[in-house]
């Protein structure tokens, strides 16, 4: 019953966004095929926060990696898009396994400088790179093929790639390895005597969230016809913190709900005022001081009975408090 | 040479700075034995347990678990050859709850952990109520289990132990913080496993009065060393024991 009911929202949401391009207009088309991408970026570095319970700041370099490998194949070999998508979350994901390896030994505040440092690694390579990257130029040129041309059918394809990267990560969060990772964020070293080799699984699960990250960034070359190193560096990196911290991150749908508010309020804003770093920073602290469950962690508390979601509220009250 | 003993360990060693935690420890277990070791407070006893475990090196001497060479394994590899430990302080999964705690357990031993996409909810249901029964903890079973009583925490911390299906189990101090019933319980749990399932057990005990009617078999421990081995009369009667632990003047 309850699964049904979510099943039913669901597509309830989906159904909304299939007809939204009929009623709003060609900019917030666009907007919404960036709330769609950032939107799974953010899903997939919750892997890595909330389900694993460690703060990569350094997830922009496996978005950065995925939007170059795209673009590079459509700019200097003409691959079709959805062989390229391929390949970005497979060149992701192989700098997961590298990057991943060393991370993945630490954890806690070290776990973030060590993801940062590798992201920044990652970020001056592509930057200094002329010959391969075109360095701090940017790629230019990274038009999608003819049928994906306009913002109304490009938007189709992403719904339709980002819906089943957020089913497959939702089937992910769900099954018996999901569960683990939530035992390694409650209690790693218990974990360990249960017979799991902890490092293996955060290693697994880092590997999988960047090829996620990848995929978003694949998206992200041909929706913004160009790509600039800028996607790879720190600061990117700090959107889908601000996007999971804001939606939720004890919450599937958290860090998508975060984006759309994020992305939605950032175009909104910044059509009548520069100072958007200066809102959102507002927002932010708001939101960890009253509501450190995110705004879905209020929603959630609050129609508990609507959504019949457990345990809900004992999980916001939580977020603070995992120092054991 | 082949032995029967699950359990052999030969001149443990372990020292934290200038502190001998460890010293020279030699002792077995043969299977199905229910034993105990004692001390006070500070003796080596969660030492003696976080080395056999995995989670301390030791800096020498050996553990053999059924004749084979364990040493300085990790802690995973350890558990998965079937030895399970309960911790003094409840080491729970505070975010889950009881039953998703269990079912970690469960689904870890069966090897299920690397399974991406079923939905964890349709396994081990079976075993997950059943050992939920077992620990009685079935009505709290959809519980998080942060907000447990403290008696109940530690019965899902002994559960979790359980669910590893082990050979030999390691209890830390089981009964700690618990009242004089639910001691009782938790100590008639303990002996219930050991005589119905076979399990060997090995448990951990600062209060003499809840291991001598349970235990087959005592070793007490003192400043890291075994100071004394045998049945609980035995140990009872020893006079080393009642100066350094019962604290009387012979």
């Amino acid at each position: 019953m309850n699964n049904k009911k979510k099943l039913l929202w669901i597509a309830a949401i989906f159904a909304a966004a299939l007809i939204l391009p009929l009623i709003i207009g060609e900019f917030w088309v666009h907007i919404a095929i960036q709330i769609l991408i950032m939107g799974l970026f953010a899903t997939s570095f919750n892997m890595i926060f909330g389900y694993m319970g460690q703060l990569s700041f350094g997830h922009a370099a496996y978005f950065g990696i995925g939007a170059y490998a795209t673009g590079l194949l459509i700019v200097k070999a003409s691959i079709p898009l959805h062989f390229s998508l391929a390949a970005s979350m497979i060149v992701a994901g192989l700098s997961a396994v590298v990057f991943g390896y060393f991370c993945v030994r630490l954890t806690g505040i070290y776990f973030a400088i060590l993801t940062l440092a590798f992201g920044q690694l990652i970020f001056y390579i592509v930057f200094q790179w002329y010959s391969f990257t075109g360095g701090d130029d940017g790629l230019q040129g990274v038009v999608p093929p003819d049928f994906l041309f306009s913002a109304y059918s490009y938007y189709y394809f992403t719904l339709i790639i980002v819906t089943a990267a957020l089913i497959v990560m939702w089937m992910i969060g769900e099954s018996p390895f999901g569960y683990t990772m939530r035992s390694i964020r409650d209690n790693d070293s218990r974990t360990r005597f249960l017979g799991i080799n902890v490092r293996a699984y955060m290693h697994v699960n880092f590997i999988i969230a960047s090829m996620f990250a990848g995929l978003a960034g694949g998206l992200f070359g041909p929706f913004n016809r160009s790509i600039a190193p800028d996607l790879l560096s720190w600061h990117h990196s700090g959107i889908p913190v601000f996007m999971a911290v804001i939606g939720g991150s004890r919450s599937f749908f958290g860090p998508f709900l975060g984006c759309i508010i994020y992305t939605f309020l950032m175009a909104f804003i910044t059509g009548f005022t520069q100072y958007w770093p200066l809102v959102i920073g507002t927002i932010i602290i708001l939101v960890v001081l009253f509501a450190p469950g995110g705004i879905l962690g209020i929603l959630e508390s609050r129609i508990k009975a609507l959504l019949s979601w457990k345990g809900i509220d004992e999980i916001g009250k939580k977020t603070d408090d995992e120092s054991y | 040479m082949p032995d029967d003993f699950i359990l052999k360990i030969e001149n443990l060693n372990k020292s934290f700075g200038g502190v001998k935690a460890t010293s020279n420890v030699n002792y077995k277990m043969k299977s199905g034995e229910l034993s105990a070791i004692i001390g006070p407070n500070g003796a080596g006893k969660s030492t003696f347990f976080n080395l056999l475990t995995g989670f301390h090196r030791v800096d020498s001497g050996s553990v053999f678990y059924k004749g084979r060479d364990i040493t300085n394994w990790h802690p995973h590899s350890i558990a998965r050859l079937g030895i399970a430990r309960a911790f003094q302080v409840s080491n729970i999964y505070h975010t889950l709850t009881a039953y998703e705690n269990i079912r970690q357990a469960i689904l870890t031993q069966q090897k299920k952990t690397l399974n991406f996409f079923t939905p964890a909810r349709k396994l081990a249901e079976r075993e997950t109520m059943e050992l939920l029964d077992t620990i009685g903890l079935h009505e709290q079973a959809h519980v998080t289990a942060g907000n447990l009583s403290q008696g109940d925490k530690k019965r899902l911390e002994l559960a979790l132990a359980l669910g590893c299906r082990p050979d030999l189990l390691f209890l830390d101090e089981p009964t700690a913080g618990m009242s004089a019933e639910e001691t009782h319980d938790t100590m008639m749990l303990v002996k219930k496993l050991n005589m119905e399932l076979g399990l060997t057990i090995l448990f951990t005990e600062h209060d003499m009065s809840v291991v001598f009617g349970y235990a087959q078999r005592l070793t007490v421990l003192h400043l890291g060393a075994i100071i004394s081995e045998g049945t609980p009369a035995e140990v009872r009667a020893d006079e080393n024991v009642q100066k350094v632990y019962l604290g009387v003047e012979p």
